[in-house]
């Protein structure tokens, strides 16, 4: 009776097999897509495996397009255009693209999956974008809800950017949380000191990657980014300028300031710091020093809710009343914002009823 | 009972830790099915529909969105603020594209209420009917969405 039952086992776990076998068989036959070429703006040639999409195969070639979803198709950041190649536009894309982006060719790198050779075009800067391995290095608490994290970088142990633009920082699966996941970043250090970057993170409720910061990361511990990316920085003129921000907003603005003071630039600006109560202000006697090392430099903070017992002195409301005292000549100013869309609409409104040239003003939104 | 692989996905992307850090379903044991046909009945019970809670909370949402991150009041009952955040996320039902991640608060000061709501939320309710499991962090009670928001 025992024989028979192993004979019977033997018998299953060896069709089993065999299946497996022929399923690991039909696998490597039928979905090796054999090999493709990436034509890269007419200039670079790159042989990939076909099979995987267009974001993961550059990507595998160290070319790293902006995704902040991971390539689930959920964020369209991944935007690129195809000359060729690619095959049809998918349902997932459609959403994410506007009429002109579908007519000038525009796809999501995360959904084009390579079955043919392609061409397409992609900004020449998205070439300085890599991927970093880097430890902690610092880890402090700017406000009850916000942490500045300095990281220092490893491998490559260098980096090159524009004060302002943002960075993509890859979490480690955490209690709760079993995978990873990338958010991005914007810069708070300047340029100057290419062994390290700084990153300012405000603990978002239900935040995967804020969580993970805020509880989790520890000093020393070993992480990943890529970047930098974005086109979000000073502009080489000598016009005025006003910078607007509010929260972690605050990160590309520090880092064009501390740019500014490193090569000595002159040109007046103000910075007004829009926040709720003195507790969400941070980093103020800092900022208050670039009046000292920068030519023409005044920073205003404006609190909106501040309760009579903080004793604030200085500004409050909104900040869009104080721009016209800062404004000395509205057609050569420009304007840098960063910060939630209801912000830089308010703002934006606010600084073209001043006389500020629309095109001369810059922001990083959130939305 | 028996999922369809689009179904399989959905309670897969419902689950704490995949798409937000404590998922859609709370410590609710029913099928999100169910989750909503109750609480499409419930709704039908009090005279509402999903859409109309969701027009509502839209018209909240949108006069406190363009107001610089500042408490709004709304026909001198209602405070409303609106907080957004860098990034958007997807919707669990595999709905293309992404939703910002902002948060509205509604206080009701007539009844002394507040509640919140994302802009995930509004879409799952308008789309989907679905006001997320109970004991999600943001789980929404129609009765109450009913007494607050009307």
């Amino acid at each position: 009776m025992l024989n028979l039952i192993l004979k019977d086992v033997t018998v299953l776990t060896a069709i089993c097999g065999g299946f497996a076998l022929l399923l690991v068989i039909a696998q490597k036959l039928f979905s090796n897509y054999g090999d493709f070429k990436i034509d890269i703006n007419g200039k670079r040639e790159l042989t990939v495996k076909g099979g995987n999409s267009l974001l993961n195969s550059l990507g595998d070639q160290q070319i790293f397009i902006p995704s902040a979803c991971g390539g689930r198709g959920s964020c369209g950041a991944c935007k690129c255009k195809i000359t060729e190649g690619g095959g049809p536009l998918l349902p997932t894309e459609k959403p994410l693209l506007s009429k002109a982006e579908l007519a000038d060719n525009i796809r999501l790198a995360c959904q084009v999956k390579l079955k043919s050779d392609i061409r397409i075009q992609i900004p020449e800067s998205i070439f300085n974008i890599r991927k970093f391995k880097a430890t902690i290095a610092e880890i402090v608490d700017y406000t009850y809800d916000t942490k500045g994290i300095t990281f220092q970088l490893l491998e490559p142990d260098t980096i090159s950017f524009k004060a302002g633009q943002y960075m993509q920082l890859e979490t480690k699966p955490y209690p709760g949380m079993k995978q990873k996941v990338v958010r991005a970043y914007s810069i708070s250090s300047g340029p100057k000191d290419e062994h390290k970057l700084q990153l300012i993170i405000r603990l978002v409720p239900e935040g995967i990657c804020t969580t993970w910061v805020h509880k989790h990361l520890q000093l020393n511990e070993e992480v990943f980014l890529t970047g930098p990316y974005g086109d979000f920085f000073l502009r080489d003129t000598e016009a005025d300028i006003i910078f607007v921000a509010g929260g972690s907003g605050k990160a590309p603005i520090k880092s064009i300031l501390e740019d500014m003071e490193v090569k000595g630039i002159p040109r007046k600006a103000t910075y007004f710091f829009g926040a709720r109560t003195t507790k969400d202000l941070y980093l103020t006697e800092y900022m208050q020093h670039f009046e000292q090392s920068l030519a023409d430099f005044s920073y205003v903070p404006v609190l909106s809710h501040s309760a009579p017992e903080e004793n604030w002195q200085g500004k409050t409301g909104f900040v869009m009343p104080y721009f016209k005292d800062a404004i000395r000549d509205p057609k050569n100013t420009e304007a840098y914002l960063c910060g939630s869309p209801g912000m830089i609409n308010a703002v934006t409104k606010s600084l073209i009823e001043h006389g500020i040239p629309a095109d001369k003003i810059y922001f990083d939104s959130f939305g | 009972m028996k999922e369809t692989p689009l179904e399989l996905k959905i309670s897969r992307r419902m689950q704490a830790g995949v798409l937000t850090l404590s998922g859609f379903l709370g410590d609710d044991p029913r099928h999100f099915h169910e989750i909503i046909a109750e609480d499409e009945q419930t709704l039908a019970q009090l005279g509402k529909t999903p859409e109309e809670i969701a027009q509502r909370m839209q018209y909240f949402t949108d006069l406190s969105f363009d107001s610089f991150e500042e408490e709004i009041s709304v026909d001198d009952i209602y405070r409303v603020e609106t907080d957004v955040v860098r990034g958007k996320l997807p919707c669990p039902f595999s709905h293309p594209g992404g939703y910002r991640k902002a948060v509205t608060v509604l206080t009701n000061t007539n009844l002394g209420i507040t509640i919140r709501w994302s802009s995930l939320n509004l879409h799952m309710i308008q789309a989907h009917h679905f006001f997320e499991g109970k004991g999600s962090p943001f789980r929404l009670e129609p009765e109450l969405l009913v007494k607050v928001l009307f």
